[in-house]
């Protein structure tokens, strides 16, 4: 039962969660800027008649709440509207999303299949040639503003050596470049943790013990220490996470890649109310449940972790 | 770290085998902007008539010189004083569904405009001057006017005005013709997908003739760099809005080259009139507009790509003035203009313009340097699209000087003329004079033409008179072409005809 109550508390915090970001985020949005000016922006004969026409075709003529509540049943029920500007919001908003998390689940796997190994490599031969080697690259790679190395990646491999498309998402090789910039940027990051928390671990006592028990030096590494010394990763990546799926904008601009990060701030800069809105909710629910995943993790990770 | 890097390349080498070649025949076009909706009744955005023009047809076409051409009306005859235009139509002209074009298609579409579903979006009220639209017989339709609108015939041939199959729609639904239009243009839709990318195919039954090419395609890449990139890779054969960043990079390629042609936007300051502003002296505009090099700017930040303007119109623009000489560059006279007006030296002005637009932001950044040589203080206010359009200008909230730039599209002063200078328009929260706004309604009430020229004539020198603005310059359109691309004519109002282009492999 314990943990059905959990998660029940979980559900009770994302829905409180879900009303408490998009009902501010409605209401600020609607404080600064009107979707019926950005529609004549470019247009000549506007006048005050013309804008309350279209306020009242898009229903902005409605109190707030009404407008509200239409938009937060509509969402629960999956039923997601229509855009202001580009008509129904939910193939808009599922191309969006499975380009964005196609880009952040590789862009993770990219990261982890580099730092883990290398992370370890550091903490056991701390001090080496080859650990100073992996510290300086780690320090390049944070210290690289992620535009610049996409920007030098297609340079090299687009328009130089024409080998990888410069932009979109067509087909599997369009995945390399953007998946490599934001891969180099989050390794430099976990690599950093590995290392670290590998360095703590490896000289804990448990471990001379499971050395001294006469285990391989692979069970001890991977079993023992990497398993001890992965909450702080998990922890990280939880939050990664979190941040890609909406934090990729400048990525996502020099790749051309549609995802959720482009979407947000467009619709913020058009005042598409209806997909800000549903944008905002969905990354609001999945950080919510990602958290809820880093949660199970810990405790399948650590046992000694329960629930209080 | 070695098993990584083979890895790495192992899988660079497997994708190169995946990249997906260019067909034959088919142009690859690359714009900043995605119109996201394919509605005619639905867009304001230039972008939109650079792709739908290749779509859907209006009943007159205009050409890239900006003339009037039949378009999918054969003639037309202006009658009972500009209150009824009868049209005579196409024949054996059908959609690409394979729906005829007939006089009922012409109704449906004024019908749809000037009706609810034309009112959710923003071209009806370029259409108002519009009552109705009446069917002689299959082939003839009257238009009858609500008042005389000389600019009506050039309305004709863009945006809202463009021809729509009344089956499709009513079978399929608005929303469907929104994501997948119909016309009866030289090219068919074949697929869309939001923010990447729309696909046309070569549609052969095409009244003037099938297009030499397969198919265009026209991929939406917002980052400069990147779109340069594209097309650098060989992946694009044609840019539009090309960076001025970008044209030495293009010109330095010889697979490459920058083509261009005067476009119909225009870029100023608009000066706040009204008290207490110190812009309210006419004096003080004056003087701002003699300390600003216009060339300079333009041969800076422009790449030299661009006109000096004294009006906020261009030369192809119906109304312009070809005499009439914008204050010269003159520090020394706007000194003495200022100081005249009681201006103190280290005074503070402030410009307010919208940040987008990187090279608008270099541009006012300069000028606050021209201001600070005739020893004004200025300072810059950026300020988000939104913000700017809806709490700033039409609210008269603006500082001394704020941006205005104007994508007259018409070609005909008539439009910019009156938002700007009528009062109580959007974009003239502060008034003009008397006689100015006698003037623009006088405008709208002649059909003669040479004397509709001259009353918007005199439009553009009073405006000049009064230096309600500092004019800057009208911004060429630029194009940069891969040397695969033949019979390219660039549009000034991007608007691209893309029937005689063909590529070579």
């Amino acid at each position: 039962m314990p943990i059905l109550g959990f998660i029940f508390q979980r559900v009770l915090q994302a829905i409180f969660v879900l009303i408490a970001v998009t009902l501010f985020i409605s209401y600020a949005i609607r404080l600064t800027g009107d979707p019926a000016v950005m529609m004549l922006r470019e247009s000549a004969n506007v006048t005050p008649e013309d804008l309350a026409r279209i306020r009242e075709g898009l229903g902005l003529n409605q109190p707030f709440y009404v407008q509200y509540w239409e938009f937060i049943s509509g969402f629960v029920t999956g039923d997601l509207g229509v855009s202001f500007f580009r008509g129904p919001i939910g193939p808009i908003v599922s191309d969006a999303l499975g380009a964005t998390l196609l880009l952040a689940l590789t862009s993770l796997a990219v990261s982890l299949l580099i730092s883990i190994p290398l992370g370890i490599y550091a903490a056991r031969n701390r001090g080496s040639f080859g650990d100073q080697v992996i510290r300086i690259f780690s320090l390049a790679g944070l210290s690289f503003p992620n535009f610049w190395l996409g920007i030098m990646l297609i340079l090299i491999f687009s328009v130089t050596l024409r080998w990888l498309p410069a932009s979109g998402l067509q087909g599997p090789a369009s995945l390399i470049m953007p998946a490599v910039t934001i891969g180099v940027i989050l390794t430099s990051t976990n690599l950093r943790i590995v290392r670290t928390t590998m360095l703590d671990t490896l000289s804990a006592q448990f471990i001379m013990v499971a050395r001294a028990k006469g285990l391989s030096e692979r069970s001890v590494i991977y079993k023992h220490a990497l398993r001890n010394s992965s909450i702080a990763l998990v922890t990280y990546l939880g939050l990664q996470f979190g941040s890609l799926m909406g934090g990729l904008v400048v990525v996502e601009l020099v790749f051309n890649w549609p995802g959720m990060g482009t979407l947000a701030i467009e619709a913020i800069s058009q005042r598409d109310y209806p997909i800000l809105q549903t944008v905002i909710s969905i990354l609001a629910l999945m950080i919510v449940a990602v958290n809820l995943v880093v949660d199970f993790l810990y405790m399948a990770l650590d046992p000694r972790i329960r629930l209080e | 770290m070695m098993k990584l890097t083979r890895m790495l390349l192992a899988a660079t080498a497997l994708t190169v085998v995946a990249l997906p070649a260019v067909a034959s025949g088919t142009l690859t076009i690359a714009q900043r902007q995605d119109p996201q909706n394919w509605d005619p009744v639905d867009t304001f955005i230039l972008a939109w008539g650079g792709i739908a023009s290749n779509i859907y047809d209006g009943l007159i076409r205009r050409d890239e010189s900006l003339k009037l051409q039949p378009g999918l009306a054969e003639s037309w005859e202006v009658l009972d004083d500009g209150m009824r235009i009868r049209f005579m139509l196409r024949d054996g002209v059908t959609f690409h569904n394979g729906e005829p074009f007939d006089a009922e298609a012409v109704k449906y579409t004024f019908d749809r405009l000037l009706g609810e579903q034309g009112a959710q979006g923003p071209q009806q009220s370029n259409y108002t001057t519009i009552d109705r639209v009446e069917i002689v017989d299959e082939n003839t339709i009257d238009m009858f006017m609500a008042q005389p609108d000389p600019v009506i015939l050039t309305k004709l041939s863009g945006y809202g005005a463009m021809i729509v199959p009344p089956d499709y729609i009513e079978e399929m639904g608005e929303e469907h013709f929104n994501l997948n239009p119909v016309g009866t243009g030289p090219f068919k839709f074949v697929s869309y997908s939001q923010g990447v990318q729309i696909e046309l195919e070569a549609n052969p039954d095409y009244f003037e003739g099938s297009p030499e090419l397969d198919g265009v395609v026209f991929r939406f890449i917002q980052e400069d760099s990147t779109r340069l990139a594209e097309l650098q890779s060989g992946s694009v054969d044609i840019l539009n809005n090309v960076a001025y960043s970008a044209i030495p990079t293009v010109e330095a390629d010889d697979n490459l080259k920058i083509v261009s042609v005067p476009g119909p936007t225009i870029y100023s300051l608009a000066l706040k009139s009204v008290e207490p502003a110190l812009t309210s002296d006419v004096n003080v505009r004056r003087a701002l507009n003699m300390a600003v090099d216009k060339q300079a700017l333009i041969d800076a930040f422009l790449g030299g790509r661009g006109t000096p303007i004294s009006q906020l119109q261009g030369e192809m623009s119906f109304g312009y003035v070809p005499d009439l000489e914008g204050y010269p560059y003159d520090p020394e006279q706007a000194r003495a203009l200022l100081q005249k007006a009681g201006v103190a030296p280290g005074t503070k002005m402030t410009i307010d313009y919208r940040s987008g637009n990187s090279t608008f932001n270099e541009v006012v950044q300069a000028m606050s340097g021209f201001f600070s040589n005739v020893g004004l203080d200025v300072g810059l206010n950026p300020m988000e699209d939104a913000v700017f359009l809806n709490e700033i200008v039409p609210q008269g909230r603006t500082n001394e000087m704020f941006q205005f730039n104007w994508g007259g599209w018409t070609f005909d002063f008539d439009n910019t003329a009156y938002l700007s200078y009528r009062d109580g328009e959007k974009w003239n929260p502060y008034g003009t004079s008397e006689e100015m706004n006698r003037l623009l309604v006088e405008g709208r009430e002649v059909s003669d033409v040479a004397e509709r020229e001259s009353i918007l004539q005199d439009i553009a020198r009073l405006a000049h008179e009064e230096a309600y603005h500092i004019p800057l310059y009208v911004e060429d359109q630029i194009y940069a072409i891969s040397d695969r691309v033949q019979n390219f004519t660039p549009a000034p109002d991007i608007r691209l005809r893309l029937v005689d282009v063909s590529v070579t492999d």
